[in-house]
């Protein structure tokens, strides 16, 4: 069996060193730029750390309704939303109020959008797939039509809000003139441990696992399914309004059209990697970020940034081969 | 006279079980004919291995009088053999005519129309009437019956074997369906009737084979034989006494259920206004038939299927507004029918699984959250109550054989003191030995002022192990007379509904 895996990583290296051939470089220096973009200086790290901010707690968002056996597809709307709710109250309240009100807000608009698919999935038996897309789509354009109308600062010519006052930003626990790390990441570290610890030591988070990993034997075992399932997708959603609220307070400091990268999607990819465990979030979420960073170092070096979602599909790929294995060996 | 089927010394073993032993089965050309039997007793097995899903270990089949040998069900299917199951093989996404042709298209290339032609051909011919192009998820239990049927005369069966064909389906649904398969018979098609129900057989019915054990008991005309005799020969005829004779007295009642009515699956009543009383230290039977609405009153005790009407009092306080997990709070605990599907997560540890039900329990819970040493203090003792064998607490439950998770998931709904316990084939794969311990765990429960209520296919354990047996027949609940509170013979006929 190990020899199976070995081969499959074998050849997924291999697939990712002839892709990089195509693309007429050196898969050793490509690898070197993308270490040395993403790891190689302090402001590197910084720069990576940044951007595993949102993959961590999008990342928590779709794991915490994993556990619950829900596939929530509609972080990144959810997040969209979050972000755009939260740049709207925080420019309208300046000052520490902004900042609170700006990510209970932002979670609280994640939340609501989460909802329609909880419900319909709890009492409709619809799947949360099919309606967390399309909740995704509204949210995309929803955000761009009133960033680019009602909420657009008139001032400017690009389709943006006002940016939030500096008082309103959440805080760096460690800057200097290179290197800046945001609170927000202490932020994301403390909700997986939280996450981690409320799965193993509460009830609640028991019975959430329950109905995740047995639906029939949860509802014989005196639990609500439904009631789980509006629970989770509620938290899971919530989590990803406070990543849109955080990336506004933390480092966007306003709202535009085309504002996440696709955050919420890799999120999936993050949750994916780590399993069964909140605290393996962390590690997920830094490895999404070194390859995203890294990535951006090595387009300016002439490979295309897509190299990297080959290598993050691949270990996706990989990671799911190795759990599948583990089922039909126990069966 | 010619025989349509002829099988000689079938014997069929899973492992150690013996499923089949050396069965003969005569059935002439034209009839219907029935297997009667109790669960497990080898209706379905034999009937299984007739159509070729199943190769006998020993044995010898003629079909039609030519000697036979089906390694698959097309094989048999090509000889003139089909069988309907008992749970319909129509999938609900594709057309009535999509489902009548499937695996029998005649060739690679679709004729709808001629197809059409030929199907309403068939079913002018049965007095059937379908729209063709409707889903076949919008039949009704009696409709998809009527395509099953029709599946097997476009596969050109003339050996067709039904397996409780009227198990859902309301009485004038069957009547109507009898109608056909004598029309058939009359064609000179021969049908199998796998059934529960005397009644049927002694209606519709030429002949009849009675199984029990995985034997062939005996085979009898219907003229020549009747609901008691056949009842007798299906539950065994000895009358044996039963074991359990400590004097029962019983105390305050724990659990009264009146009139109590539940919607089964398909929306059909799958329980009728029953109602019974169940006191402090009593275990109450309930025998009857797969499908004869245990199930439905189990769920609805336990607050997991929602009552028509009817109502539920447990320890002097109505139950009919509280959740399943308030009724476990109140002392309800149960034994699920489906250890694998309802009662463990499989890949969770034993530790993990000793808390599933009683999560908010003390010591299980405190306060909001888990005690995670109480929790692995209460498994090892649920591990040990019935001698549940196991690697390590912290090992998952899949790593346990059926039997010995069924003695953890019995054990731990005995735990922690229960008032009632609920318990569906309590028994299920466990050996005699096994069987005893739970049982005899249950009684100290009782003994201890709970009540239990046990539903079972095995009559003989019922009468051995429960201070009372009812059955149950198509929805109902039927009290035997107190002189004959006990007798097997009385119990197998109410429960066969031959009154």
């Amino acid at each position: 069996m190990i020899w199976r895996l070995v081969a499959m990583v074998a050849g997924a290296c291999a697939i990712l060193a002839g892709a990089i051939l195509v693309a007429h470089q050196s898969p050793i220096e490509s690898l070197t730029t993308l270490i040395h973009g993403s790891l190689g200086s302090p402001t590197a790290i910084a720069g990576t750390l940044r951007e595993s901010t949102p993959l961590l707690i999008c990342g928590l968002a779709v794991f915490i309704a994993l556990r619950a056996g829900l596939f929530n597809i509609g972080v990144e709307g959810q997040l969209l939303v979050g972000a755009c709710s939260c740049a709207v109250v925080a420019v309208r309240f300046p000052g520490p109020l902004g900042m609170v009100l700006g990510v209970l807000v932002g979670m609280v608009a994640g939340m609501v959008w989460a909802l329609p698919a909880a419900l319909i999935k709890a009492y409709r038996n619809g799947h949360e797939v099919i309606t967390t897309i399309m909740l995704n789509n509204v949210a995309l354009f929803l955000t761009s039509a009133l960033v680019s109308g009602p909420i657009k600062d008139k001032t400017q010519s690009d389709t943006a809000t006002s940016f939030v006052a500096q008082t309103t930003r959440l805080p760096f626990v460690y800057k200097t003139q290179t290197v800046e790390i945001n609170c927000a990441l202490v932020l994301g570290i403390v909700l997986a441990v939280a996450m981690a610890i409320w799965l193993k030591k509460t009830v609640a988070g028991y019975e959430l696992q329950a109905v995740g990993a047995n639906r029939v034997a949860a509802r014989f075992a005196g639990i609500s399914p439904q009631k789980v399932t509006v629970l989770a997708m509620s938290i899971s959603g919530a989590l990803g309004g406070l990543a849109g609220a955080v990336q506004i307070l933390a480092y966007e400091g306003r709202f535009y059209d085309g504002f996440s990268p696709g955050y919420g999607f890799d999120a999936l990819g993050v949750a994916l990697l780590a399993g069964g465990s909140a605290y393996a979030v962390l590690p997920s979420s830094l490895l999404f970020g070194i390859l995203s960073k890294g990535g951006t170092a090595l387009q300016i070096d002439g490979v295309p940034k897509g190299i990297t979602t080959v290598v993050l599909g691949l270990l996706i790929f990989i990671a799911a081969a190795i759990r599948y294995r583990k089922v039909t060996s126990d069966a | 006279m010619s025989f349509a089927v002829r099988m000689r010394g079938i014997t069929k073993r899973f492992g150690s079980v013996t499923a089949l032993d050396r069965v003969d089965l005569d059935v002439e050309q034209g009839i219907i004919h029935a297997i009667v039997g109790e669960n497990g007793a080898g209706k379905t097995t034999l009937m299984r291995v007739l159509y070729g899903a199943l190769n006998s270990d020993e044995g010898s089949l003629e079909v039609e009088g030519k000697p036979v040998k089906f390694g698959t069900s097309r094989e048999a299917i090509q000889a003139g053999v089909g069988m309907v199951s008992q749970h319909y093989g129509i999938i609900p996404e594709l057309t009535c005519l999509q489902n009548l042709i499937l695996g029998a298209e005649g060739g690679p290339i679709l004729r709808n129309r001629a197809a059409e032609e030929r199907a309403n051909a068939l079913a002018t011919k049965m007095g059937f009437e379908f729209d063709w192009q409707a889903d076949a998820s919008s039949l009704s239990p009696a409709g998809a019956q009527k395509l099953e049927i029709l599946k097997l005369l476009w596969r050109e069966a003339r050996v067709m074997i039904l397996d409780e064909p009227t198990a859902m389906l309301s009485p004038a649904d069957a009547g109507a369906l009898f109608e056909s398969l004598d029309s058939l018979a009359r064609d000179g098609a021969t049908i199998l009737l796998v059934t529960h129900r005397l009644p049927e057989v002694l209606e519709h019915c030429r002949t009849v084979t009675v199984l029990r054990a995985g034997k062939r008991i005996d085979e009898k005309a219907v003229a020549g034989t009747n609901g008691s005799e056949l009842a007798q020969l299906i539950v065994g005829g000895a009358l044996e006494a039963s074991t359990h004779t400590a004097p029962f007295r019983p105390g305050a009642p724990v659990l009264e259920v009146s009139n109590l009515s539940v919607k089964g699956d398909r929306g059909e009543m799958a329980l009728k206004g029953v109602g019974f009383q169940l006191r402090s230290g009593e275990i109450l039977g309930i025998a009857g038939v797969d499908g004869s609405g245990q199930r439905e009153l189990f769920e609805s005790i336990a607050g997991l299927t929602k009552t028509v009407e009817g109502s539920i009092v447990l320890e002097g306080k109505s139950v009919d507004a509280l959740s399943p997990s308030d009724r476990i709070a109140g002392g309800m605990r149960l034994i699920p029918e489906d250890r694998h599907a309802q009662g463990v997560v499989e890949e969770w540890s034993l530790n993990e699984n000793a808390a599933l039900g009683l999560q908010r329990l003390s010591p299980f819970a405190r306060g909001a959250t888990i005690d995670g040493s109480a929790r692995h203090e209460m498994a090892s003792k649920i591990a040990e109550r019935f001698d549940t064998k196991h690697g390590g607490l912290n090992l998952p439950m899949s790593s346990l054989s059926g039997g010995n998770q069924q003695r953890f998931v019995a054990a731990r709904s005995l735990c922690l003191d229960p008032r009632l316990v609920l318990a569906f084939q309590p028994a299920r794969g466990l050996d005699i030995k096994g069987t005893l311990s739970v049982y005899e765990g249950i009684r100290e429960v009782c003994r201890n002022g709970a009540a239990a209520l046990v539903v079972s296919f095995d009559l003989d354990e019922l009468l051995e192990q429960c201070d009372r047996v009812v059955a149950m027949n198509h929805g109902r609940m039927h009290e035997p007379p107190a002189d004959r509170s006990k007798d097997r013979d009385t119990i197998g006929r109410l429960m066969v509904g031959a009154e």
